[in-house]
């Protein structure tokens, strides 16, 4: 599960939702690509999820690249607890994605295979997405 | 390999800027755009967007012969922004260019063919630079991998360039990498973490996730 190997600090505020994506847009590496259309907090376990959904369709026959990542912590106060007594404890790692992003990229594979893979791995995911291809096409 | 043709468009000489005025150029179905070059004054035009569009589609070196005010001109595009989400143009920078004049542009690599069973391609450049005419640009360069073996490459050195083109990037840089896919131990890791999460998940209960200094939780 992908989790940052050190932090400045341990707790943080909700990362801001507002606008869209100011880069990462364009498909950088691969042929394929899943690009979000909403804003969502992707939480570690979601990109692993999708991740793994997509591998295994296409059995590691290509490349999958990872465009976000959890940078986020995010806190929760235990149930049936009252207010106060300080930050509750870190929850979950999230990457804060806005419209535009494009998050997965896939290449070495056809584009019927990439699509399937890529249904799948959408399915994981916690907001509206859409399937992009590198010369501008989408689903 | 095929050549760019000139794509005609009427533009109109843009006379109010900023933010305000260009929301309404777009609202009107034209994009703002600027053209400059040659040591001339740049000029704010708007151009239809529909057929800017179609013009620039697949082809973002595409020639494109300007009328306005009287006069042609042809262009080049230095740089298009775009909408993220709806994909429509946001903004063209457009520079001049004259007939019979070479110019250097990044013309994409088209795939044609599949490399040996078993094998998958990757393309390390997926743009090439190239010295041509600027009324005769390369719109893509093929590129043919059919039955080609692992380890193999194809190097810009290789590539089959249009005649009146050269290559501007160095000869021995990589296009196109021929490699058997394998997990990367990360796959291999990971698949065996996420087994192992999924058993322990019942005695493990809530677990504490991310204690102190951000947990680095292996690899």
């Amino acid at each position: 599960m992908l989790i940052p190997r050190r932090t400045k600090h341990r707790k943080q505020h909700h990362p801001r939702r507002r606008g869209d994506a100011t880069g990462g847009t364009t498909i950088s590496f691969g042929d394929f690509g899943i690009q979000a259309i909403e804003r969502a907090y992707v939480t570690n376990r979601q990109i692993e999820a999708a991740r793994i959904a997509m591998t295994r369709h296409i059995k590691r026959g290509g490349k999958v690249w990872i465009n976000i990542f959890p940078d986020r912590p995010i806190t929760k106060k235990p149930a049936e607890t009252r207010m106060g007594s300080g930050k509750g404890s870190v929850e979950w790692w999230i990457a804060n994605v806005k419209p535009g992003r494009i998050m997965f990229e896939l290449a070495g594979v056809d584009e019927d295979l990439a699509r399937e893979a890529m249904r799948r791995a959408q399915h994981k995911l916690p907001m509206k997405t859409r399937f992009v291809r590198r010369d501008g096409g989408d689903a | 390999m095929s050549e760019s043709n000139e794509n005609v468009l009427n533009a109109t000489v843009r006379t109010e800027f900023g933010k305000g005025a260009a929301r309404r150029t777009r609202r009107a179905g034209l994009i703002p755009a600027v053209l400059y070059g040659h040591g001339t004054e740049p000029v704010h035009l708007a151009l239809p967007s529909h057929d800017t569009f179609l013009a620039l589609k697949g082809n973002s070196n595409a020639l494109l012969s300007l009328s306005f005010d009287g006069k042609s001109e042809l262009a080049l595009t230095k740089d298009v922004q775009r909408d993220a989400v709806r994909r429509t143009i946001d903004h063209l920078d457009l520079i001049l260019v004259r007939r019979g004049e070479k110019v250097i542009v990044e013309v994409p690599i088209h795939i044609v063919g599949e490399s040996a069973p078993g094998t998958i391609h990757t393309v390390d450049l997926q743009t090439v630079r190239v010295m041509a005419e600027a009324t005769h640009l390369p719109e893509f360069i093929e590129v043919n991998i059919e039955g080609l073996a692992e380890g193999s490459n194809v190097r810009a050195g290789e590539l089959t360039l249009p005649t009146g083109s050269t290559l501007e990037d160095a000869e021995d840089t990589v296009v196109i990498n021929i490699t058997v896919p394998r997990a990367s131990a990360e796959d291999l890791e990971s698949d065996v973490a996420s087994a192992e999460a999924g058993a322990a998940a019942g005695d493990a209960g809530e677990a504490e996730t991310g204690t102190d200094e951000g947990a680095a939780a292996g690899e």
